[in-house]
């Protein structure tokens, strides 16, 4: 997975292009908007993670030439600014992610991985989580290539998890996928379907609990240990 | 110093109460006057229908007096006297009073005199016979007209009195009315609350008030720039302080995960922790100046969903909770308020960040929101040591640090939350948990 860094502080650039290439990225560094405007119209890339604060045109400004050039690609944006107007027009932009300076090295990795992950989910409409392989259009798990019976409300939760890894998903959400294959909806039911999820999945993946929330699936050892 | 309002009452209403006495005296006069000559005609008239009933009967003048019950009542006296000044009828007293200018034909003359201890008023006219003049005078006392001047001053008092009163009260609802100009622009003011130096409209004050709301909005502006420099300054040395640091803590990380490091993996750690400490220093430092009232505008006050802002904000502190062992939760119904979200992003970093950091592992923490009585509150909740009754004041104080607490943090979390709190107008409570021990930050909404 190939990911463009545009960042023009050298101790940071040097450290993110060393800290995703050793998480399994291929990183390229563009130090300027100019130079990574140039690097995207020449190759492909899976992410950018561009920094608002660049010598020239800032990041914003790079992103809004991206998105109105009709690129799809998804980009984080970092910044050491914390206003949240920025943050809002980054977002407003079409930005996917937003971090701030400074950041831990494995929360930037976990982050790309998720946005790659997103990006790439809807041609194939298949999901690979460790050793979950779940398919999306087909409706079918696999836990290293075995395939595990689900019944349909439990593969609607799991599908909701699925659709945001790493992110925590409302137990409203969930209701809402499921209410219209049961009526009288509890959030008691919600519970019972994640316990029996989870009894499926096993030591494969971890379905964690933030109580009063949500839920978020995780990949085993993904998670920040 | 005085109101206007009482300056302009002092000045005016004695001024108008001695005008309105001064128009009555002259009023009083101008009775008084004018009485005197209708009863002066009154007296001379009963003087000439007397002289109607003289005639003369063989050479000598005759006079026959009125029925009573005419214009001769009780307080009225006359005498007729002869061209030899000899007395034909009538009280002899009165005769000889007469003035000797007085004795023109025709015209009545008028005087005053003394008489049976009253005092009277005379007129008296001559009128012409065969046999000479004959002088007739009639007297009343004065009695009669001092009573209806009475009657006349008394009604005169009551008409001024009245009107000075009603001057009175036109002349205080003219100035109470005339100023309420100056009450709507006073509570513009004090409604206009110093972070929100928004301009006065300059044509909707009186003329007499526009120089000074000029002056007034001149200020305003310079503040509001003030506020924008140092919002901007706060913006350029967070990013000149952060990017340096995120090199640092990035490039420290990294060489942590290099083999040849496990032998100086302590000092590597000691480092860390120090960059990380400067980054939270930085941080809060830079979050103070943020919400201190000469940066917080209120033009950045918009509706703020609190359940959102929880939801986001654990979910941001859910995997460092995690890695202290400790429950992070949220307990969240939906409440909007008016804020400005950068700094209620702030507030409730701190508030979360400050109860990872005291609750040991095994521990709870619940941030809830929702509306109450007011409005609508914000609260986080652990099961940490606590803070000691006697010490929930102090530890909003800037870089006051509870004694005997470990060595991370630098003393500005509950300040700045006490501080965007006060922006804010909310209230700030700092309690104890619900199951005995531990704390609870409560934030209240206006």
């Amino acid at each position: 997975m190939r990911i463009l860094l545009i960042e023009d502080d050298e101790l940071v650039a040097d450290a993110v292009v060393r800290g995703l290439s050793l998480a399994g990225f291929t990183v390229d560094h563009a130090p300027s908007a100019e130079r990574g405007r140039a690097a995207l119209g020449a190759e492909h890339f899976d992410l950018a993670v561009v920094d608002i604060g660049l010598p020239g045109a800032d990041g914003l400004a790079l992103l809004g030439a991206l998105r109105s050039e009709g690129k799809a690609m998804p980009v984080l944006i970092l910044t050491a600014r914390d206003t949240l107007a920025d943050k809002i027009r980054a977002f407003d932009l079409g930005a996917d992610d937003f971090l701030m300076k400074p950041f831990e090295q494995a929360e930037l990795a976990a982050r790309c991985r998720a946005l790659i992950r997103r990006a790439n989910l809807s041609p194939s409409g298949i999901v690979r989580l460790g050793r979950l392989t779940i398919d999306l259009s087909g409706h079918q798990l696999q836990i290293d290539s075995q395939s595990v019976e689900l019944t349909r409300r439990e593969w609607l939760v799991l599908e909701s998890l699925a659709h945001h890894i790493g992110r925590i998903v409302t137990k409203e959400r969930l209701m809402q996928a499921l209410a219209g294959w049961e009526q009288d909806l509890t959030p008691n039911a919600v519970e019972t379907h994640i316990s029996r999820l989870r009894a499926k999945l096993g030591p494969a993946a971890v379905i964690r609990t933030i109580r009063g929330l949500g839920y978020r699936l995780d990949e085993v050892g993904e998670a920040p240990p | 110093m005085m109101t206007i309002r009482r300056r302009l009452l002092l000045l005016l209403l004695p001024a108008l109460a001695i005008l309105m006495l001064l128009g009555g005296v002259v009023d009083y006069w101008i009775a008084v006057a004018t009485t005197r000559n209708a009863y002066d005609r009154a007296l001379a008239n009963t003087a000439f229908a007397l002289a109607a009933n003289i005639r003369i009967e063989n050479q000598r003048l005759r006079f026959s007096p009125p029925d009573a019950g005419s214009a001769l009542d009780g307080s009225t006296i006359y005498a007729i006297t002869g061209p030899d000044r000899a007395l034909i009828s009538g009280t002899s007293t009165l005769s000889g009073s007469a003035p000797s200018a007085s004795r023109a034909v025709g015209r009545a003359t008028f005087w005053d005199i003394g008489l049976q201890g009253q005092r009277w008023r005379v007129a008296s006219i001559l009128t012409p016979t065969a046999l000479g003049p004959v002088q007739i005078t009639v007297a009343e006392t004065l009695e009669r007209r001092a009573r209806t001047q009475r009657v006349m001053l008394l009604g005169k008092l009551l008409v001024d009195f009245a009107e000075l009163d009603l001057t009175l009260l036109l002349v205080w609802i003219a100035v109470y009315y005339g100023l309420r100009p100056l009450d709507q622009l006073t509570e513009q003011v004090e409604r206009h609350s110093a972070r929100q130096l928004q301009r006065f409209d300059e044509a909707r004050v009186p003329g007499e008030l526009r120089s000074v709301i000029v002056a007034f909005n001149r200020v305003l502006e310079l503040l509001h720039d003030a506020a924008q420099a140092q919002q901007r300054f706060v913006a350029d040395a967070a990013h000149q302080m952060r990017t340096p640091v995120a090199g640092l803590l990035a490039q420290l990380e990294l060489l942590q995960h290099e083999p040849r490091a496990t032998a100086v993996a302590t000092q590597l750690g000691a480092v860390q922790r120090g960059i990380q400490q400067l980054a939270r220093s930085a941080n809060q430092l830079l979050a103070l100046a943020r919400a201190e009232p000469v940066s917080a505008l209120h033009e950045n006050f918009k509706p703020v969903a609190l359940k959102l802002l929880v939801e986001q904000l654990v979910e941001r502190y859910v995997d460092r909770a995690d890695k202290a062992g400790i429950d992070l939760g949220a307990d969240t119904l939906a409440a909007s308020v008016l804020a400005d979200a950068g700094l209620l992003e702030d507030l409730l970093e701190n508030l979360i960040d400050n109860a990872l950091k005291y609750t040991p592992s095994g521990g709870h923490v619940t941030v809830r929101c929702g509306p109450d009585a007011r409005s609508a509150f914000l609260e986080v909740e652990d099961d940490g040591p606590g803070i000691p009754e006697a010490e929930r004041g102090r530890v909003r104080e800037r870089f006051y640090r509870l004694p005997g607490s470990s060595g991370i943090g630098c003393g500005l979390g509950l300040a700045i939350v006490d501080e965007i709190v006060r922006v804010h107008g909310a209230a700030f409570s700092i309690g104890g948990g619900s199951q005995g021990r531990g704390a609870r930050m409560r934030i209240r909404f206006p």
